[in-house]
């Protein structure tokens, strides 16, 4: 059984259709890349599967089960989510950006929230920040408290939104490096990232979306060498030489 | 209320006149007192009205923050010295009697209270909404999605952050209550301004009126001054360190 | 007192006093508010001695009424019916028994309004006195508080100092004992007698001289710190962008930093505009027949204070609520697009 299955999904708001008949499914340990234009819909989709927004037709399954019966508190505990301008919490030190969730949502004592925290921390590199306040620390060690933040919930799947486009370009290498780590330890990953290193390298499917509707979807090695549309060869194309 | 004689300004300021308002500062420092007091009265009561007014303002709805948001423009649309005298002569508070050193009129002082303080509520209110909205909706998503109920997530995210970027909107609320407890002068409330006028009244001593009011004003000048220092003071030691986010 | 920082919060601001009105309650004021102001008006006009003079003139002596004192004024509203209506409710409330105390509010709301009905028109007089003396001392306060601004900014070291030093006493000393300095401490209110303000026909008594002095000194502290602040946030690059045409340093403030710098202030000017239409009513304890205190002079006569004042409560919303109004549309008016809107300042 797949451990995340989206099936026949649609999205409006108001006239616009965002999200149109989507549907993909993903087994655990994998790690989906979602490309494609702007404003093609894959930060709504990503939103849907932990509810932050809502479907209007379809169904999503978590581990077979439908999470629109779901406590939605539950399941954002399962599923975590990393930002493309991170949303530290601003008023909390690394470490308080990691132990909230652990102390409230786990209901963990402080001393357990606290080296859990670290451990993360560490995980992720920032061992020595763990004192510092959002804003005195650099992008990539934002969006690195941001995967810590998300990975100590001990989630079943993470989602990504772009998570570098925030960076400075110096910076992106070091939160990939974070976000190959995990995919080779073996966590699943639905992440929308248009850095194509990381796709050919650490993704298992690699999904192409165009106005709300999947254009193709495939192995990477199939999207990047063999595309059976024009579209995702032109697409895929831009973005190659982009990265280089 | 005499008028003083026209007289030109140095016979105005004349120096038996400024014995007589140093020989008297025992009375002028429990106005002082009192001001002090009405202020911090005045400011707890408001922060306790205004804070959950602030709360319901944003996040309530239906009649409760219709309620909140009419009785807010009731109270900040009307002049501070009508809500004193409305207080004073328009709630039935029982005879309270007054305190005896300070020589303060109970039922004065509560109704001075009641109409600073809820009128302070009344803004602190809306510093409190503004600070709450200006938070951004990114915080509440990131703080969704580790699993957090709307209400912690309000609690635990978004509270502590409008409250640290409402400190500069209370810290207004400071100096502007403190200046307006000069109005319960109105209800005759034994504070510092009502004090000095009780002096220059004194039969013989309105050629007192001008070193009294500067002794007062100056007085008045120095606790703003106090009151802002010590406020700017603790805004830092509370402060995140530099927030952009 | 170092230089350039302020003792005082520099920042102060007054909140706004209504924020933004929903639109079903902006309909009520707009509603309510134009009776209101149409009826003010017409009371003003039915007493202006200009009016009463120019109508005399055309042969209709009995137009308009100057002659006559505050306190000898009808309403034009009866006040019988709400009289009776009340009377009438009471009857009912009396054989209600214990279980009549909403019954007796509604008794009380009708002798409000039968009360209403007879102190308007000396409340009616004391509005005019309560805008006059709010416009009057806005306007002055604006002369003073642009060159004040200015050189706050832009002054040397000694001008900025007095420039400090001004605002910083005038915002660190309540508005009341402000205005007993002028009025019992200096001997103001005999020169402005002496120079003409007696109270006879249209010209203000001596004592609203003085509250104009003082409100002007006051509000001028005031909207020099909304001005300065709305100046400081005109891109500098906009001054050395003058003086590279060959503007002198004034020539630049004159004609780029404060076109564009003033408009920024509109919204905290119509916000200081609304403050002291309120804190006009202090004019009252300098023996200034403004709209507080007529009401208290009423209700010292009557006794009937809580009446008084809630009516007085509602006349000064009416008046903060349609200025309010008014300010918001003036601000959207004068808004040039791209730059600084009214509603990114609360
Ligand atoms: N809350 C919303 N209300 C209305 N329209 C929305 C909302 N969220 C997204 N949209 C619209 O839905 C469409 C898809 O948005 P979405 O953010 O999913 O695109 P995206 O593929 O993530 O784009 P980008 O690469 O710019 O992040 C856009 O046209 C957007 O304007
Ligand atoms: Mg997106």
């Amino acid at each position: 059984m797949s451990l995340l299955e989206i099936e026949d999904v649609d999205k409006s708001y108001g006239d616009e259709e965002v999200l149109h008949d989507v549907s993909l499914a993903m087994d655990q340990r994998d790690v989906d890349v979602i490309v494609g234009p702007s404003g093609s819909g894959k930060s709504t989709l990503l939103r849907c599967v932990n509810r932050l927004t809502e479907v209007d037709d379809g169904a999503i399954y978590l581990d077979g089960e439908e999470i629109h019966g779901m406590d939605e508190n539950d399941l954002r505990r399962r599923v975590g989510m990393v930002f493309q301008d991170f949303n530290l919490f601003a008023h909390r030190s690394a470490l308080g950006n990691v132990t909230l969730g652990l102390t409230e949502v786990l209901e963990l004592s402080e001393t357990e929230a606290k080296s859990r925290a670290e451990e993360f921390l560490g995980r992720v590199g920032l061992a020595d920040q763990a004192d510092s306040y959002p804003s005195q620390l650099s992008g990539g060690q934002k969006q690195r408290v941001g995967i810590a933040r998300a990975l100590a919930m001990d989630p079943d799947l993470l989602l990504f939104d772009e998570p570098t486009s925030a960076l400075d370009p110096e910076l992106i290498g070091e939160v990939l490096a974070v976000m190959e780590d995990l995919a080779e330890g073996g966590m699943t990953m639905l992440c929308v990232t248009h850095e194509m290193g990381f796709a050919r390298s650490a993704a298992s499917t690699i999904t192409f979306l165009d106005g709300g509707r999947i254009v193709e979807r495939g192995p990477p090695e199939q999207l990047f060498e063999t595309p059976e549309k024009e579209r995702t060869r032109t697409f895929l194309g831009q973005l190659t030489d982009l990265n280089r | 209320m005499a008028v003083a004689a026209p007289a030109d300004l140095a016979a105005v300021l004349q120096t038996g006149d400024w014995a007589f308002v140093l020989g008297n500062w025992r009375v002028l420092l429990l106005g002082a007192v009192v001001t002090v007091v009405l202020m911090a009265t005045s400011l707890t009561l408001g922060f306790l009205a205004g804070f959950p007014a602030g709360a319901v303002e944003a996040y309530g709805s239906g009649w409760t923050k219709e309620l909140v948001s009419t009785a807010g423009v009731v109270l900040r649309g009307t002049p501070i010295v009508v809500l004193i005298v409305l207080f004073f002569f328009g709630i039935p508070v029982p005879k309270l009697g007054s305190v005896p050193v300070v020589d303060v009129r109970l039922s004065a002082f509560l109704a001075a209270t009641l109409a600073l303080g809820l009128r302070s509520g009344a803004y602190q209110s809306q510093v409190f909404r503004g600070a709450i909205q200006s938070i951004d909706e990114g915080q509440l998503e990131a703080a969704r999605s580790v699993g957090l109920t709307h209400r912690q997530a309000v609690r635990h995210v978004i509270f502590p952050q409008a409250v640290r970027r409402s400190v500069p909107g209370f810290q207004n609320e400071f100096t502007i209550v403190l200046k307006d407890t000069s109005v319960a002068f109105a209800i005759g409330l034994a504070e510092l301004l009502t004090r000095a006028e009780n002096l220059y009244l004194q039969p013989g001593r309105d050629t007192a009126i001008m070193e009294v009011i500067i002794v007062i004003s100056a007085v008045y000048f120095v606790l703003t001054f106090a009151t802002n220092r010590t406020l700017d003071y603790l805004g830092d030691a509370f402060s995140i360190p530099e927030g952009s986010e | 007192m170092t230089d350039g920082e302020a003792v005082t919060d520099p920042t102060e601001t007054r909140g706004s006093t209504i924020g933004s009105l929903p639109g079903r309650r902006r309909l009520v004021v707009v509603a309510v508010g134009s009776v209101f102001w149409t009826w003010l008006l017409a009371r003003w006009a039915y007493h202006n001695t200009v009016l009463d003079w120019v109508a005399t003139a055309f042969g209709t002596p009995d137009l308009v009424r100057a002659e006559q004192g505050v306190r000898g004024r009808e309403g034009w509203i009866p006040a019988a019916p709400f009289e009776g209506a009340a009377e009438a409710v009471d009857g009912v409330a009396a054989t209600l028994g214990p279980a009549s105390a909403l019954v007796d509010w509604l008794v009380w709301l009708f002798d409000l309004a039968a009360f209403a009905t007879t102190t308007a028109p000396a409340l009616a007089a004391g509005a005019f006195v309560t805008v006059y003396l709010t416009v009057v001392s806005m306007l002055l306060g604006l002369v003073i508080a642009v060159p004040l601004a200015v050189a706050r900014i832009y002054g040397g070291r000694g001008l900025r100092s007095i420039a400090l030093a001004y605002t910083e006493l005038i915002r660190g000393t309540p508005l009341l004992a402000q205005l007993f300095f002028l009025y019992f401490g200096l001997p103001l209110a005999q020169i402005a007698e002496s120079v003409g303000f007696t109270g006879q026909g249209p010209v203000p008594r001596a004592a609203a001289a003085v509250a104009v002095v003082g409100f002007t000194i006051n509000s001028s502290a005031y909207q020099s710190e909304y001005i300065r602040s709305a100046l400081q946030s005109v891109d500098p690059g906009q001054l050395t962008a003058a003086r590279a045409v060959g503007l002198s340093e004034l020539g630049g403030i004159r004609h780029v930093v404060l076109p564009q710098g003033l408009r920024f202030a509109i919204p905290g000017w119509t916000n200081e505009f609304v403050y002291l239409i309120k804190y006009s009513s202090l004019a009252a304890f300098i023996t200034v027949p403004d709209l507080f205190r007529r009401a208290r002079t009423i209700g010292s006569e009557t006794f009937q204070f809580t009446d008084i004042y809630v009516i007085v409560g509602l006349f000064y919303l009416a008046l903060v609520l349609t200025t309010a109004l008014a300010m918001g549309r003036l601000e959207r008016w004068v808004a040039i697009p791209g730059l600084g809107s009214a509603s990114d300042r609360g």
